[in-house]
């Protein structure tokens, strides 16, 4: 095979930041609306599990991430849980992480390409 | 999942905000009106925002949505309302008014010059906080483009 799981997980990795991104931004767009509960995407604590399994890279390939309710959030006198700074610096975060995750499977791709001789 | 749903969400947003300023300045501009579209002195309007459930929106959402069970996608979010502020509007002691009545006081509207600055600046450092949400999800996209170089 020519990708391993390290590359699977790595795509799965991005497609969870992309996903947790629209997550995070539904947050902050909703930073005025009474009531909101925050929305996050757990896509570390679904790939680690994953990994940990017995065949890693089968529950790997499996993997989908979704958006769950954060109801532990301290709420406003609205009843809104959404802090627009903790918000901004997660969203900055994770899109730095989302970067590294691009950064390290495009090497991987390259010294593949070199192995294969390609110029 | 769509690739540019990150931004439809901060978009509806943008769009929501530039509403509630809208409407902030509307409140300022006829903070003196005593006379509204319905004869009455001009009363405070407020947008009530509401989460936009995930699906809705654009053609392609619909699509989506139409093949496969989206729930629990973050949609955005969208104005749920236009209310008119029903606390009491304000009495002033003007006898030359035209509107006054036959004691000398006027209905003023109830508008706040100061909380309505305050909401302005609410509503546009919300604004400025999803256009960078925005142009941080623009990086995310460019970034993962470079897999094809």
């Amino acid at each position: 095979m020519l990708f391993d799981t390290t590359q699977l997980a790595l795509e799965r990795a991005i497609g969870g930041a992309a996903q947790r991104h629209t997550a995070l931004a539904n947050n902050l767009a909703n930073v005025n609306t009474p009531g909101y509960q925050r929305v996050d995407v757990d896509f570390h604590g679904t790939l680690a599990a994953a990994m940990a399994g017995g065949d890693p890279r089968a529950a790997v390939e499996r993997t989908t991430f979704s958006a769950e309710r954060d109801a532990t959030a301290i709420s406003r006198a609205d009843g809104n849980g959404v802090d627009a700074d903790a918000e901004a610096a997660k969203l900055a975060a994770n899109a730095l992480e989302q970067q590294a995750a691009v950064s390290v499977a495009h090497t991987r791709i390259q010294i593949l390409r070199s192995a294969m001789g390609v110029q | 999942m769509g690739m540019f749903d990150a931004l439809e969400v901060s978009a509806s947003a943008l769009t929501a905000e530039r509403l509630r300023m809208d409407v902030t300045a509307e409140n300022l501009a006829n903070a003196q009106t005593t006379r509204g579209a319905d004869g009455d002195p001009y009363r405070r309007k407020e947008v009530v925002l509401a989460e936009r459930p995930g699906g809705t929106g654009t053609f392609g959402a619909a699509l989506q949505g139409a093949m496969a069970a989206r729930d629990g996608a973050p949609g955005g979010v969208q104005v749920a309302a236009i209310q008119q502020d029903q606390t009491p509007l304000k009495q002033i002691y003007d006898p030359s008014h035209p509107d006054a009545d036959e004691r000398g006081y006027v209905q003023m509207p109830n508008v706040d010059p100061v909380a309505e600055m305050v909401d302005l600046i609410s509503a546009q450092r919300a604004y400025e906080a999803n256009v960078t949400a925005m142009s941080a999800a623009k990086q995310m996209f460019a970034k993962t483009l470079e897999l094809l170089r």
